[in-house]
């Protein structure tokens, strides 16, 4: 799988990763103080930024791989530039981008608009929710309030991941900064871009 | 006849994304042993021809090739990936984004690593081309800690651990501050002769390099070969002459300011005026304070003692586009609100965004994007600007250009505080010259006096300008 | 002795880790993740040297989250049955939920020491090398993500930089988090459109060097696998036995 991809196209999802690793950092302190009051409520609505790098990243690149293979990338950088979560990160990193993965799978990789960016967004929230429910033991708490905090994730996943990442990569495309992605050779006006 | 080893036989090259040709029939050949740069303004494909010669394109493009590339005299597309690299090595421009490892040693490993150098052999090579490059003393020195120059020298010894038979530089100056690059040239020069390697450079300032090159083929605007011929030492560029501006009031005053951060001072106590109208170019060694002075008067760092006062300050940062904040040039100049409608449209003809008006202000050129950043400071009602390094990594068009923009807007009434290592950019344009070292002020000078003093100017890593002759006479 | 877990195979290690926290995900009785946790605190008491006001610092915000996990599962909890042990204003826990709750809480210090462990015993290269050298990973990722770690400084830099020049300009930093992040797209731009050239540039300057994702023959740093790797993960796995077998018998 690995053969089709450019070393420059590697490594542009590893310096994605970074930025957004560094912005992460900034907004996973307030969650902390949060998490004291409201509980693990705080981090789901900021779900979204998490899987914001894979969607991005597969919306430039168009490549078979890239939602998961960022994702997991971008995992392992949190975990290098010291994020105390540490290893599980890598693999809450694999099952997001998995999840993001499979909903671009699922239309073949050819459409990139922004409702297959939300249901990747969607995917991501749905693949870590289960995750989370098993290692960080949501079967203990009151299905209403399981229902409360899968609903928000997944709200996060396609808005923040969804609707923000395709800003976020429109933006980008605009400055002109992505001559020679995919993203750039796909026509203006085409349906698919 | 010298045997060729590179040879391009009517090569056109174009971008996927393009509609014409970056390089159009271009046909040259390379002997061993020779040393050849490619000029040419920027854009002008010069550096992607370099690319065809290391084999980074076509492939990292998709571009599509015409003509023949020999490489050793064979076709460059029956090279496998990997396999002409260490044979034809190269040094990039920005000293930055070179290295994948943390230390010297490392990097130099890597390199072994990818050419499957056997382990026995590993450590032999790394000590022998520190040895070699003088750099033995930094084997375990983290990459990212050292300078500009002290990395470029890193990337060049990288280049060298390989054993090549070709060296290409992708302008490697273009980053370092002439003090700096004069010391990279002679390095170059003394590992040049104990190799004999052949070398093909790409470059833009070309008065650098001295004698270092022996022939000279210039690249025109549209990719065409223009100049095949002998390569001679290049004077600095001429600036045109200007007239001071100076007026009498006072612009920015700052008395006994001083700066420190985290229990560190990194500026003690300073004062200096500036008049309206004035330029003041602020020079100094790195890491001596002049970011850290410039930042302070536009309010970035809060001043740990002493005051400011100014007609207000503005701030154009090496890279203009960190100050973007809207969609288009027209919404960026016009974003603090602080100017009516006629204000702005004067100021978008004056600056030339008029043309530009509905573009991103990130998909511009770099001279563009500058402008458009006075003009949003200006806009913003901050007649004094501060500006940090405008002319590093630029060609001479660009430069002429920078030259002209202070110029213009020094007439109308604008101050600068320019902060610059290059020496003939300074002469050409400064009416006085603020020196720091180590966080302290060495003085305010007028300019006519420090263009002179040779010992001064060192003091302070700087090479008095080429030319110096010429702004004595104009000082007389 | 307190250099075992520093010396230990990162991968190894890593798969250590990652085994007891999936095994312990398993349990919620209070008691196998309390064993576990005080036992990894043990191991690094003994088996490594660390700075012990840094890894109170960065637990700190785990124990506050553990804290939140307390109470929302003694609210929110499902409703297991059990036997009311006490009520507070209004609402009535049982003993079942009582032990859920310890539970999660006791998981989330016993995977953040583990964490921590990690983190503050692994040096970040090694650890990537040894993902290429033990676990296989393809040197085009490993090194891809060798990149973005040294650039890390660098984009730290560059951030502040981004957000003083912007706040000249009169962009103020919001009070709220959503307004924060609708904010942030200001110096993700810039930041990103850096990212795209920076990610260019070392790409290239690598493939210039003769990297072509290959896997390799020979390393430079060799990361080796020793006897003392098996019997550090003997360790592991004896402790995490202990603990399932000592919860399930405690509770």
């Amino acid at each position: 799988m690995l053969k089709s991809w450019k070393l420059k196209e590697v490594v542009l999802m590893s310096l994605f990763a970074v930025v957004f690793g560094i912005v992460y950092l900034l907004f996973v302190h307030v969650a902390n103080i949060w998490a004291a009051v409201i509980g693990p409520l705080a981090y789901e609505w900021m779900f979204g930024i998490w899987f914001i790098v894979s969607i991005i990243c597969m919306y430039i690149i168009r490549k078979p791989g890239a939602a998961f293979l960022s994702e997991t990338m971008a995992a392992a950088i949190e975990v290098l530039i010291g994020n105390a979560v540490g290893p599980r990160l890598i693999l809450t990193g694999v099952v997001q981008g998995l999840g993001a993965e499979a909903a671009f799978a699922l239309t073949g990789y050819k459409h990139f608009n922004i409702l297959v960016l939300m249901l990747a967004g969607i995917g991501s929230a749905v693949f870590s929710f289960v995750y989370g429910y098993f290692v960080s033991g949501y079967a203990a708490l009151d299905p209403s309030f399981v229902a409360l905090m899968f609903t928000i994730r997944v709200l996060s996943g396609a808005i923040i991941a969804g609707i923000g990442g395709k800003y976020i990569g429109d933006a980008l495309l605009a400055t002109g900064s992505l001559r020679g992605y995919a993203i750039a050779r796909t026509k203006k006006g085409d349906v698919n871009a | 006849m010298p045997k060729e080893i590179l040879s391009l036989n009517n090569l056109s090259f174009r971008f996927p994304e393009d509609q014409t040709a970056t390089l159009q029939d271009i046909s040259f050949a390379v002997s061993k042993g020779e040393k050849l740069v490619i000029s040419g303004p920027s854009g002008c494909g010069k550096s992607t021809l370099l690319y065809l010669l290391n084999r980074l394109y076509p492939d990292n493009c998709d571009g599509s090739v015409d003509g023949e590339v020999l490489l050793f005299g064979k076709p460059a597309t029956d090279y496998a990936p990997g396999e002409i690299n260490h044979r034809i090595a190269t040094v990039f421009q920005d000293p930055d984004s070179q290295f994948c490892m943390p230390t010297v040693e490392d990097e130099l490993a890597f390199t072994l690593e990818n050419l499957q150098i056997p382990f026995d052999k590993m450590e032999a090579r790394i000590t022998a081309v520190l040895e070699l490059t003088g750099l033995t003393h930094l084997r375990h020195t983290i990459i990212q800690s050292l300078s500009g120059g002290t990395k470029q020298r890193v990337a060049t010894a990288c280049t060298f651990i390989m054993e090549p038979e070709v060296l290409l530089l992708d302008e490697p100056l273009s980053h370092l501050d002439p003090y700096t690059a004069k010391q990279f040239v002679e390095w170059l020069t003394e590992l040049q002769l104990k190799t004999q390697l052949t070398i093909v450079a790409v470059e833009h300032r070309l008065d650098s390099w001295g004698t270092f090159f022996e022939r000279e083929i210039q690249l025109g605007e549209n990719g065409c070969l223009v100049k095949d011929h002998l390569f001679s030492p290049k004077q600095p560029i001429l600036f045109p002459e200007r007239k001071s501006v100076l007026l009498p009031q006072t612009a920015l005053q700052v008395e006994n300011l001083s700066v420190t951060i985290k229990n560190k001072q990194l500026l003690t106590p300073l004062s200096f005026a500036v008049h309206r109208g004035e330029i003041v170019v602020v020079a100094g060694p790195n890491g001596s304070g002049k970011s850290t002075l410039v930042k302070s008067l536009c309010d970035i760092y809060k001043p740990t003692t002493g005051t400011i006062q100014s007609d207000g300050t503005g701030y154009v940062p090496q890279s203009p586009e960190y100050l973007f904040l809207t969609q288009t040039v027209q919404k960026e100049v016009a974003y603090s609100g602080s100017s009516n409608p006629t204000e702005i449209a004067s100021l978008m003809t004056r600056l030339r965004l008029e043309t530009i008006r509905d573009d991103h202000p990130f998909a511009i050129s770099h001279g563009q994007k500058r402008r458009v950043a006075i003009a949003a400071m200006l806009a913003d009602k901050r007649p004094v600007l501060l500006m940090d390094e405008p002319t590093s990594g630029q060609d001479t068009a660009a430069l002429l250009e920078l030259f002209e923009l202070i110029d213009q807007r020094s007439k109308e009434g604008t101050t600068f505080l320019i902060v610059t290592h290059d020496m003939e950019f300074a002469a050409s344009l400064a009416d006085s010259v603020l020196l720091v070292k180590d966080g302290e002020l060495t003085g305010k000078f007028d300019a006519k006096d420090v263009w002179h003093n040779e010992d001064l100017l060192a003091s302070h890593h700087l090479l008095a300008p080429k030319g110096v002759a010429r702004f004595a006479e104009s000082f007389a | 002795m307190r250099n075992l877990l520093h010396n230990m195979n990162p991968s190894v290690k890593f798969i250590a880790v990652t085994i007891s926290m999936l095994t312990i995900a398993f349990f919620f009785n209070p008691w196998t993740p309390l064993l576990f946790w005080v036992s990894i605190l043990l191991l690094q008491l003994t088996m490594s040297h660390i700075n012990w006001k840094l890894w109170l610092l960065f637990m700190l915000p785990f124990s506050i989250g553990a804290f939140g996990y307390l109470w929302t599962t003694v609210v929110f909890g499902a409703d297991t049955g059990g036997t009311i042990i006490w009520s507070f204003a209004g609402i009535n826990v049982t003993d079942e939920q009582w032990a859920h709750a310890l539970s999660l809480s006791f998981r989330v210090m016993a995977f953040s020491s583990l964490s921590l462990m990690f983190a503050f015993t692994t040096d970040p290269v090694k650890f990537i090398l040894s993902l290429m050298q033990q676990l296989k990973l393809s040197p085009k990722l490993a090194y891809g993500v060798m990149v973005g770690y040294q650039f890390l400084p660098v984009m730290k830099d560059e951030f502040t930089q981004i957000q003083q020049a912007q706040r000249l300009r009169g962009a103020v930093v919001e009070k709220h988090s959503w307004q924060r992040i609708l904010s942030m797209r200001r110096v993700l731009i810039p930041m990103l459109a850096g990212a795209v050239r920076k990610a260019e540039r070392s790409a290239f300057a690598m493939e210039a060097r003769g990297f072509t994702g290959e896997p390799r023959n020979a390393y430079y740093r060799p990361i080796l696998l020793s006897r003392m790797d098996f019997l550090m993960s003997f360790v592991f796995l004896t402790i995490l036995l202990t603990s399932c077998l000592g919860g399930i018998w405690l509770s």
